[in-house]
This record gives structure tokens, C-alpha cells and sequence, in this order.
């Protein structure tokens, strides 16, 4: 395939204009140059490309997944695919010229809007990579405000996300503490927790405020937020998540769309983009990137954060999945979560499964596995084609339920469990 | 435009209606009363959400609404887009289909390691073929952008020295750099301390010299850099950092002008990140998602992130187990989804990718021939596959007046007063994919607007026209946030107040 359109003649033209002799003659500075062969593969035409990677994909399996652990398996409304695909929005980038991508601008203040009112919080950003790098950037955020270097992890935060917390720790010089006080830069919950765990926690942001520490609310799972109670609520000064879950396909783990809510008196600590409503010259109301005083390209090494691209596409995705589903259609999915969760931990309970959350879930939910059948019953499950949920050592297991689990792969499951085990 | 949040409440045209419960006899009675049965009223009180304010919009206006939008916004698609430094390439149609493909779109990422060969595979691939071009030995694909490369690169240097007890503090950048290189270096706490440019554009060599002491950790140089020239010295730089102890980063930014005609690892260069959004094609999606794989030379491997996609005999495998790695940087493997469109793009240019840069390089020469005349250039040299010219000569804040009025031409205007050390800077990078035509007529409307700007500056001023707004008042933005859409009730407030929240659009400072 060939995506150059220059003819020979063109090439001629436009090398005499230079007052090149050829194109080798223009990249004569350009040192050392490659001598060997990078032994690459012939170009593939589109036809054989498509059927290269059609057979590459199908080296995967995809399977009915009762697995969440930070990636949801829910519908995406078609609508969404037929709109992202617009040019308009697809091959654009940031909006730096605002008159020119008033779209990209409108579709930014709007999440900015849906994110705050699904968290209770005053003011977002256009987006973060994703939830767990989201994440690290809140507490970053945090010691930089209050210039404290203790960070304190509640339990039941992702292990990956803690992973990367440390990773971001580690290089700006930040601590992972056991108790909070008054070197506390931020207290971290994640909520429902990786256990599917709910709660609310003003006792904990209580606590965190006392010895003058921001509290900061992780969201991995938001389709919960339809139907719990928002953390803005309950004490947090900056909610970070995971926007996974509206609108954009599991892909192996990305692109996924981090997202950063705070509070007011945060605002000029927010990192990345934000969007702001104005007017043009005329009056009429537009929309540009604002606050830029706080980013990379103008305040270099004391801006909040690195980050420039960020994953705008998935913001735009998510903002048609809200607007599409509503108040109704989001409260619908939530329920669906909650209930088919439930209805399965009801089933498996009654198989011998012991149940270990100990708080109310939402729609994940861990279980011991009657003694040494967990292998068993999760290759048994596999066979039938289904993931029957993450196995976490010692016959434990993080099971979950999204829209997409089917009444009869909910009972399929259950049998197949039965029939492991020798029940009726 | 109104917001979405200004629809009358409607019937939302996506509220899931899912099969209902038919497991047993028992669940079917208790769901036909309910069909979320009882469960949710469990959810004690002070969990359960009290209000949920959002609009419930049908599907029709939804699309419209986003439809209406997106004509709003200007892409490569409708195009001309030769934003400097962001290699605004044509994105091929075919590598959205690819990535798309349910057994890639559809994977969920803890799926068991057998379950996920065909992904594995493509990400080794993709490593193999990113260690060819330029030059490394191992590339991580989990950076999610340029930026969170450069971040990864720091954290490397910062662990490497640590596990030699070196204390390195300094990072030396040139003053041509992007932003994000210091913002990078101040993220990992280490100083940064800029080294001025010569009257070639290239890094001043002599200065160099003077800073580079026993406490610096790491020079970051793009190359070619944001002037859009190669670094003339680069092989010296290197040898001096290395023989100091120093590494040498590349920000990768500017890979497109060096496809399979020189390779950063040759120039001495330790550890790379490549913009897979900008040199492999993947669509820049108004702002991302990018992708940002980071390359490093041998003794680096160790440290790269964890989990590694490994070859074996049989199958590839996920490892998770290397000692000095900096750890993770985000939720597994990395974006994916960009990584197929890559992948897909590399596939299709196959063995002739060194025309893509051989044609960058063609069609950025061949466009600074036509518009030399016309404004200044800086450093008069050949450039690579961008370069920067100055419109300083028709006068003070001309560059942002240029690139408004060129929108009315049907152009996106270049990047403006970028490097920061070219006054009235316009940064031009047209990329391969571009025709001799089109450059032609972008040519001949920056020479029209240089000739407006003579004889009728303050129409120049007022631009742009032909867009949906014209120029938008960024001070006020700043100076009076209004950063979102706020409920109001409008019923209780005066008259007064809700024909301010009508003139506002619904919309309340923060």
C-alpha cells in the first residue's frame, strides 16, 4: 500500500525547485547512515493485510467473561463506533486553534459536565491516560499542594493501581505510610473497592481532613456511581476513576479514559487540559483550553504535570455513551450489574462457595471456593468457554457481572459448578 | 451550539431492556413484579444515591447533537494540517478496521495466557520491528503517550544511577526542547538546566562542554530537533555524555524524518520513546489516545516495566519477574488498541518505510523553497521534515494573526511561537502523505495572507470569518472560569436570575 502521492514527475519538479538532485542529497546531514538491510517484510496490500491480521486476531479467544478486576465487559451502543469514526473528530488534534475544533471543544466541556455531576465534584479535566496513571497524578497533585510526602493506600485498592502508584512514589519521591498524620499528603480509597466492596467513608475522609491531608476517591468501576452515592459527598477533595466502562471496549487492557475531579480550591493544581466556555469577538458563546498557565508547553518545568496528548477520542466516547443512556439508561445498566452480581453470588453460595465480602457490593463480589476445587472448576468453566472470574490464590476468587452476563450464562455457570462439585 | 444538557427531557433512547431472569421457576415469579428484583433496595441508605442528575436525551437528537458537532471541527480528513512537531499524517481507514477486529477489540485483558496468543504476538512483532528502526535492543509499548515515555525514560536514568550509588541531579535540555522534557525531569524531582542553540540550530557545543558535570543524570535531545534540524553534532554530544557517565535520550517526536536512514541508537542515543500517533500513523483523535513505546540499549532492559512479552519455544508468555524494573506505569500492557494501527502500518510500508521519510523530507524542503522569500528564516539550512520560519517582518503578533486567517483558506494553521526561540515562530511540518498540489495552494495562501497583512491588517485582525465562531476571547476563559454545565432550578429564582442563566447557556461561573 502507498499512502504518498507524489508522481516522479512531481518529485522532479519539486527537487529542481530545491536545487536538490535527489532526495539523498537533501538528507546528506543526517549521520550515520544506516548500511545494512533492516530485513523488513514485503508491503502488504490492503487485502492481504486484512486477512494477516484477521488470522492474527483470531489467535485470541474471546470468551464469556465473568471478569472485571479494572476492565468491564458492557455493551456499547452502536451510535457511539458511527460517531467516533467521524474525520471530523478521529483525525484531529488538540484543540490549540479554538475556532477550529469547536466540536473536540464542546464535546470536552461537556464531559468536563458529566463527570462533575456524576461524582459531586466542582470542576474536571479533559482526561488522563487512564484510571490507575489518574490516579498517580492525584497524589502527585496532592503533595504538591499541601508539600507533604506521606501517601496512605486504604485497603482494597487494584493491585495494578498500586503498582503504578508506587512507580509514580518511587520517582518523585513520595512514601507509601501505614498511618495517617500530619505528614500525610493524601488518603486513597477506591470505591467500590477491588473486592466490589462499597462504602461510604465519610469517617475516613473525616479523619484525613483532621490532620490536614486531601482525601482522594479512586472510581474503577463509574457505572456504580448511577446508583451510589457520589464521593464528593462523602468528603473527597479529588475523585479520580476509570471511564472504561462507558462507552469503549475492554481492547486488551487500552486505550481506557482516565478521568480527575476536584474540588474548587484545587483548580490550579489540576494537571492536563482543561476547557472552558467564552465568547468570540461578536459576542457568541465558544469554547477554548483555559487555565494553560499550569501546563508543559508554557510553564515547562514547574507546570502540574507532563502530560499533553491525553485520550480525548475516549472522552468524546464516553460523553455520546452518557448522553445516549441518560439518567434512566445508566440507572438501568447499574441495576443490572447489581442484580445479576447478587443473583449469582445467591447461586454459588448455595453450592458451597463461601462468601468473604464483608461490606455491601456492587458488582464484583469474592468467594472461597469449597476446599481445593477452585483449579478444577475454573478449567472446567474455561472449556465451556467461560472466565469464571480472577483466581486470587488460596481457592479465592473475584467474580463479576456486567449487562452483558446472560441469564443463561449466569445458569450455565451455576451448573457447571454443580456438576464439578457432584451437586444436583 | 446548545449543550446536551440543554434537550428537554426526553425518553433516553438507550435504556438497556435485557433479558429477564429465567433461571429457575423460583427467580422467574420473583422477577415479574420486579425486574430488578429486591436486590438493590439491600443497598443500605447511606450508600444509595439520592439524585442523579443527568439528561435522558433520545437517540435521534444524541446523534444529531453529535453529528452537528463534529461538523464543527477540522481534521486531516477535510484537510491540510501541518501542525509542526505533531505529524498530522493521513491515518489509513484500513487500521481502524484491524484494530476493531473483535478477537483484538473484544480481549479482555486478564484472559488466560492462552487465550491471548495473537495479541502477544503482535506486541513482540511490534517490538522487533520498533529495535530495527531504531536501532535498541527492547522497547516497552506500555507508555501511553510521548509524555509518559519521556516520564518512563527519566524513572530508568533515576533507578540506574540509584542502583550504581551514583547521586545525578541534573538533566541538561536544549532550549529548543518541548515543554514536556523539563516538565518530565521536574516530575522525577531532578534539576533541569537548559543549554542555549548556535547560529546553526544546533545544540552550542562549547556551553555543553561547560555544564556537563559529574551530577548530570541524563541529556534529552530531539533529533532532528524542533527546528526541524538534525543535529549536527550529535556524535560528539554522545561520546562526551558517555564518556562523563551520562545517558542519552532521545525524544522521539520527530522519528518521521529518520525511517530506515539513520537510527537514534547508532547516534549514541540510550533510550528513545517513538509518538506512535505521529510517526505510525494512529488517528490523533483530538488529543489521544497516543501511544508512546520506549526504547532502550541492552544494559537498560532490566528496568524496563513489567510484564514483558517473552517468546518461548512454544507460545509467548507475560513476565512479570525482573528485579530492577521500575514497575508498572499503567493498567496492563499499554494502549493496545494504537498499538494494532501501528502494527498494521508498519506491516503495510513493510521493507520500503524509508520512503515515508524520504518524502517528509521531500515535500518540507520543497515547501520552505516556496515560502523563503516571503518571511524569515532563522537558521538557513536544509531542513528535515518540518521546519520554522519567522514572520517577524510583518510585525508583532502576525504569527497568531496568520494562523487565524489562514483558517479562512481552509487550512489548519502551523504551530505558532513554538520553539520558543524563534519570535513569530511558525512551525510547518506538511508530512509525506501530502500532494505537490496541495502544497502549492497552501504556498500561495500564506504568500496571499503576508501581502493582507501589507494592505489590510485590521481585516486580518478580525479573522477568522468562515468559522462556526470568530476569535475566541481566551482572557476572559482564564480570568472567569466556566469550566462545566451546572443544574439550576430555575423555578426558584427570580426572573432576573434565570434570564441570566438563559444568557449565560444554562452556565454558572465556577
Amino acid at each position: 500500500m502507498d499512502y504518498i502521492p507524489a508522481t516522479e514527475n512531481d518529485k522532479k519538479e519539486m527537487l529542481m525547485q530545491i536545487g536538490a538532485t535527489s532526495i539523498n542529497d537533501l538528507m546528506a546531514d543526517l549521520k550515520p547512515q544506516i548500511s545494512e538491510d533492516l530485513a523488513f517484510t514485503d508491503p502488504m496490500s490492503e487485502l492481504e493485510l486484512a486477512s494477516h491480521m484477521k488470522k492474527l486476531s483470531q489467535k485470541n479467544k474471546i470468551l464469556k467473561y465473568f471478569i472485571g478486576a479494572g476492565a468491564y465487559n458492557h455493551y456499547v451502543p452502536s451510535a457511539i463506533y458511527h460517531l467516533l469514526m467521524r474525520g471530523e473528530f478521529l483525525t484531529g488534534y488538540t484543540p490549540y486553534q479554538a475556532e477550529m475544533n469547536q466540536g473536540t471543544l464542546q464535546a470536552i466541556y461537556e464531559f468536563q459536565s458529566f463527570i462533575c455531576l456524576l461524582t459531586g465534584m466542582d470542576v474536571a479535566n479533559a482526561s488522563l491516560y487512564d484510571g490507575s496513571s489518574a490516579l498517580a497524578e492525584a497524589v502527585l497533585m496532592s503533595a504538591s499542594y499541601n508539600g507533604r510526602n506521606g501517601i496512605f493506600v486504604n485497603d482494597g485498592l487494584n493491585p495494578q493501581y498500586e503498582q503504578v502508584l508506587k512507580t509514580y512514589c518511587e520517582g518523585a519521591d513520595l512514601k507509601i505510610v501505614d498511618e495517617i498524620d500530619e505528614k500525610t499528603a493524601c488518603v486513597v480509597v477506591q470505591n467500590p473497592d477491588f473486592y466490589g466492596n462499597l462504602e461510604n467513608f465519610q469517617y475516613l475522609s473525616d479523619r484525613a481532613h483532621q490532620f490536614g491531608a486531601l482525601f482522594v476517591t479512586c472510581v474503577v468501576e463509574p457505572t456504580s456511581l448511577a446508583i451510589v452515592e457520589p464521593p464528593g459527598n462523602y468528603g473527597a477533595d479529588i475523585v479520580v476513576g476509570e471511564g472504561q466502562s462507558f462507552g469503549i471496549p475492554i481492547n486488551f487492557g487500552g486505550p481506557y479514559l482516565g478521568f480527575l475531579a476536584v474540588k474548587a480550591p484545587l483548580l490550579k493544581k489540576i494537571p492536563g487540559r482543561v476547557c472552558g466556555m467564552t465568547t468570540d469577538l461578536h459576542g457568541k458563546k465558544g469554547f477554548v483550553l483555559t487555565l494553560q498557565a499550569r501546563e508543559q508547553h508554557i510553564r515547562r518545568e514547574r507546570a502540574t504535570s507532563n502530560i499533553t496528548t491525553n485520550v480525548e477520542l475516549m472522552a468524546i466516547a464516553s460523553t455520546i455513551y452518557l448522553a445516549l443512556m441518560g439518567r434512566d439508561g445508566l440507572k438501568n445498566v447499574a441495576k443490572h450489574c447489581y442484580s445479576r452480581a447478587h443473583l449469582l453470588q445467591e447461586n454459588l453460595a448455595s453450592t458451597g462457595f463461601k462468601p468473604l465480602n464483608s461490606k455491601p457490593f456492587y458488582n464484583e463480589f469474592i468467594m472461597k471456593a469449597p476446599l481445593k476445587s477452585y483449579e478444577k472448576i475454573l478449567s472446567k468453566l474455561l472449556k465451556k468457554g467461560i472466565v469464571g472470574g480472577l483466581n486470587l490464590g488460596n481457592d479465592n476468587i473475584l467474580i463479576c457481572c456486567t449487562e452483558m452476563n446472560t441469564f443463561e450464562d449466569i445458569a450455565l455457570y451455576i451448573s457447571i459448578i454443580k456438576g464439578t462439585l457432584n451437586l444436583k | 451550539m446548545k449543550l446536551i444538557f440543554e434537550y428537554e427531557e426526553n425518553i433516553s433512547g438507550h435504556v438497556p431492556r435485557i433479558q429477564k431472569i429465567n433461571t429457575d421457576k423460583k427467580d422467574k415469579d420473583r422477577d415479574k413484579n420486579n425486574e430488578n428484583r429486591e436486590f438493590l433496595a439491600d443497598l443500605p441508605s447511606d450508600l444509595a444515591r439520592k439524585e442523579l442528575p443527568l439528561p435522558n436525551v433520545g437517540e435521534v437528537d444524541v446523534v444529531r447533537h453529535y453529528t452537528n458537532m463534529s461538523r464543527m471541527n477540522f481534521g486531516i480528513d477535510l484537510g491540510f494540517y501541518p501542525l509542526g512537531s505533531c505529524t498530522m499524517k493521513y491515518n489509513p481507514k484500513i487500521n481502524e478496521d484491524m484494530a476493531r477486529l473483535e478477537g483484538f477489540s473484544q480481549l479482555h485483558p486478564l484472559s488466560h495466557e492462552s487465550c491471548i496468543q495473537g495479541s502477544l504476538q503482535l506486541m513482540w512483532e511490534l517490538e522487533q520491528d520498533f529495535n530495527k528502526i531504531t536501532g535498541m535492543d527492547a522497547f516497552s509499548l506500555q507508555p501511553a503517550a510521548g509524555a509518559q515515555g519521556e516520564l518512563l525514560g527519566v524513572m530508568i536514568a533515576k533507578a540506574y544511577y540509584k542502583q550504581k550509588h551514583e547521586k545525578r541531579t541534573k538533566v541538561l535540555i536544549p532550549d529548543s526542547a518541548h515543554g514536556t522534557n523539563p516538565a518530565t525531569a521536574a516530575m522525577c524531582k531532578l534539576e533541569t538546566v537548559t543549554v542555549p542553540s548556535d547560529s546553526r540550530g544546533n545544540m552550542d557545543i562549547c556551553k555543553f562542554r561547560e555544564l556537563l558535570g559529574q551530577d548530570v543524570a541524563l541529556v534529552m535531545l530531539t533529533n532532528p530537533n524542533t527546528l526541524g534540524l538534525f543535529e549536527e553534532n550529535i556524535l560528539e554530544i554522545s561520546d562526551l555524555a558517555h564518556s562523563n557517565g551520562t545517558l542519552m535520550y532521545c525524544d522521539g517526536a520527530n522519528m518521521n524524518a529518520l525511517l530506515g536512514i539513520t537510527r537514534p541508537g547508532d547516534q549514541g542515543f540510550d533510550l528513545i520513546h517513538l509518538n506512535l500517533h505521529k510517526t505510525f500513523s494512529t488517528p490523533h483523535g483530538g488529543g489521544g489516545p497516543g501511544a508512546g513505546a520506549v526504547g532502550v540499549k541492552s544494559f537498560l532492559v532490566d528496568y524496563l516495566p513489567l510484564p514483558r512479552v517473552v517468546k518461548t519455544m512454544k507460545r509467548f508468555v507475560l513476565e512479570y519477574s525482573r528485579r530492577k524494573s521500575v514497575g508498572m506505569l499503567k493498567y496492563c500492557y499499554g494502549n493496545f488498541g494504537m498499538l494494532v494501527r501501528a502494527y498494521s502500518y508498519l506491516r503495510s510500508w513493510g521493507s520500503e518505510l524509508r520512503r515515508v521519510s524520504e518524502h517528509a523530507t521531500l515535500n518540507a524542503n520543497y515547501l520552505l523553497c516556496l515560502l523563503r522569500n516571503d518571511f524569515e528564516l532563522p537558521f538557513d539550512r536544509r531542513c528535515a521534515h518540518e521546519f520554522v520560519l519567522s514572520s517577524k517582518n510583518l510585525g508583532q503578533k502576525s504569527a497568531l494573526n496568520i494562523a487565524k486567517r489562514l483558517m479562512d483558506y481552509g487550512f489548519h494553521p502551523p504551530t505558532i511561537y513554538f520553539p520558543l526561540i524563534v519570535p513569530e515562530a511558525l512551525m510547518i511540518e506538511p508530512t509525506e502523505t501530502e500532494s505537490k498540489e496541495t502544497l502549492d495552494e497552501f504556498a500561495a495562501a500564506l504568500k496571499a495572507i503576508a501581502n493582507e497583512i501589507k494592505t489590510d491588517p485590521d481585516m486580518v485582525k478580525g479573522a477568522p470569518y468562515t468559522r462556526p465562531v470568530g476569535r475566541l476571547d481566551e482572557v476572559r476563559a482564564a480570568r472567569k472560569p466556566n469550566l462545566r454545565w451546572r443544574w439550576l432550578s430555575i423555578a426558584n429564582k427570580t426572573n432576573e436570575d434565570s434570564e441570566n442563566i438563559k444568557n449565560s447557556g444554562g452556565t454558572t461561573s465556577l
